[in-house]
């Protein structure tokens, strides 16, 4: 499937709002690369235009100016052929519908995935540790387990790449650090599927959030959101908790601190 | 069971009570002051009435039943149809939502005599009287509720490419349902009154042509025994919506903080 060099390239990506009184440019001349597999965080003050940058290469935002190529071709594309999936801060889970009904819901849109595609939504529930909870109804789960539904349902049409904006943004500061392992153990395992490992977009302004997921962290200034720094975090994999107590980690969370804080707010 | 027994006890009991009493302060009053029937029969005896020949008021209030029914089913197609249209497109808002306001500012009481000269004295009459009285509350709640859409769920769906339809089935209309229901239980009395006001005018059968035949005679306790019927038809039904909203809506959160 690996067929542009880079799964997703952004050149010069700049977009400007116009639904305001005045145009307000969210993003400016964004240039960055993201390779297979990898898992890319990019982090940023409030309003730098990070979920911007994200709904751009998810193809809900349209013309941008600048170039935005998903595996060598437009996002809209990528859409078509089921290889997005989508997280976002709200779960937004459909309340009448169970866990596994949630789960179901785009192989119900697309009535041709059942068959295409290799995990089915028990075999997703399992991944996510939802499987006792599969006939439970939304109201009935905390934040963190509705969000495990939302990222099973990302899953669904095993998408290459897997977009997350802030998805742990509104849980609390414990079981937020308890999702970011559970995400690397999902994203370790290919997501349910043989293909190995997905290319993750994830947008965060958590520091600890970026180092202990990510391969390379992109730090953005405050608006217009500019690329200001790229990070390679060189730390080993499989990664635990403990290590947000290590001497190497400590030093990124250092670095990125005053990276975020030359970028004025 | 227990639950059930508990819930009757908490829920129907002291409504019950309270309405016995006020009946048998009706009683008394019309005893003690030596009120003439015509002017305002005792519960007794409008009881009696209605015991005397009970299928009669049950016929005649299943007639005007099918009929408010009819009309309640046929004005909410259209409005919610509408409503469907005007969801999707400004331009169909801008167009029609000033038609319905016209709809809804008429006074039906002032129309139903014109229907009765356009349709006749059949049924149409009654079941138009009572469609265009339950048109507009449930064209305004539907409108609300296929635009009351979590918009985190609706840009998920676009992601995934859903039609337009699929997004209507699969996220509009469940999100729209607490909204329906709540014009349903407003409008499903609008239209009992709907077709008892086009039976005043083009009675041939029905509640309505009771009413109005017992009032012309003077006969107050067959007129109080006809009123009764509809109090009650109308309770019914808004515990059978009730009941109904609380199996359907489980999962929305007026339903779960009631209890």
């Amino acid at each position: 499937m690996a067929n542009a060099r880079h799964h997703v390239s952004l050149r010069g990506l700049t977009h400007v709002f116009h639904d305001g009184q005045r145009p307000l440019t969210a993003l400016a001349d964004v240039t960055l690369d993201v390779a297979w597999g990898q898992f890319l965080t990019v982090i940023g003050p409030s309003g730098c235009g990070k979920s911007t940058l994200l709904r751009i290469v998810a193809g809900l935002l349209r013309r941008p100016r600048g170039e935005v190529l998903v595996d060598g071709g437009a996002p809209a594309a990528a859409q078509r052929a089921r290889d997005i999936g989508l997280v976002a801060q709200d779960p937004a889970l459909l309340p009448w519908r169970t866990v596994l009904g949630n789960v179901r819901l785009p192989l119900e849109i697309d009535r041709g995935a059942r068959t295409r595609f290799a995990p089915s939504p028990e075999q997703l529930l399992e991944l996510t540790g939802l499987s006792e909870f599969r006939s439970y109804y939304p109201h009935q789960l905390s934040g963190g387990m509705q969000q495990r539904v939302a990222i099973a349902r990302a899953l669904a049409f095993d998408p290459s790449l897997l977009l997350m904006d802030e998805p742990f943004g509104a849980l609390d500061e414990i079981t937020r650090a308890t999702m970011r392992y559970e995400l690397l153990r999902i994203w370790s395992a290919g997501g349910g599927a043989p293909a190995g490992r997905k290319t993750v977009m994830f947008v965060t302004h958590s520091i600890p959030e970026a180092i202990a997921l990510s391969d390379r962290v992109v730090v953005l200034s405050a608006r217009p959101g500019t690329v200001r720094a790229a990070i390679d975090i060189e730390l080993p994999r499989p990664r635990t908790q403990e290590i947000e107590r290590t001497a190497p980690f400590l030093d990124y969370a250092d670095l990125m601190r005053s990276l975020l804080k030359e970028a004025p707010a | 069971m227990n639950r059930t027994v508990r819930t009757v006890a908490d829920h129907v009991l002291p409504p019950a009570l309270a309405l016995f009493a006020a009946f048998l302060f009706w009683e008394f009053w019309v005893q003690w002051r030596d009120i003439s029937i015509i002017v305002v029969p005792p519960p007794s005896a409008v009881l009696e009435r209605f015991l005397d020949d009970p299928a009669f008021f049950w016929g005649e209030g299943g007639w005007t039943l099918y009929e408010a029914t009819l009309g309640l089913l046929l004005g909410s197609s259209f409005a919610i149809a509408l409503a469907t249209a005007m969801a999707h497109s400004r331009l169909a808002e801008r167009s029609l939502f000033p038609l319905a306001i016209i709809i809804k500012v008429t006074p039906i009481v002032a129309v139903a005599p014109v229907l009765v000269i356009l349709l006749g004295f059949g049924t149409t009459p009654k079941v138009i009287v009572a469609a265009l009285i339950s048109f507009f509350p449930m064209l305004v709640n539907s409108m609300t509720g296929f635009r009351d859409v979590n918009p985190g769920a609706l840009e998920f769906m676009r992601s995934l490419r859903a039609s337009s339809w699929q997004i209507f089935w699969k996220l509009r209309l469940p999100s729209a349902l607490p909204y329906l229901f709540a014009a349903l239980k407003v409008t499903y009395p609008l239209a009992l009154i709907g077709a008892v006001v086009a039976e005043w005018f083009t009675g041939d059968r029905g509640l309505g042509l009771v009413i109005f035949v017992a009032n012309y005679n003077l006969d107050t306790p067959t007129l109080f025994a006809a009123i009764g019927v509809l109090a009650l038809t109308g309770v019914s039904l808004n515990v059978i919506l009730s009941l109904a909203e609380r199996r359907l809506l489980f999962w929305h959160q007026t339903i779960r903080t009631i209890r």
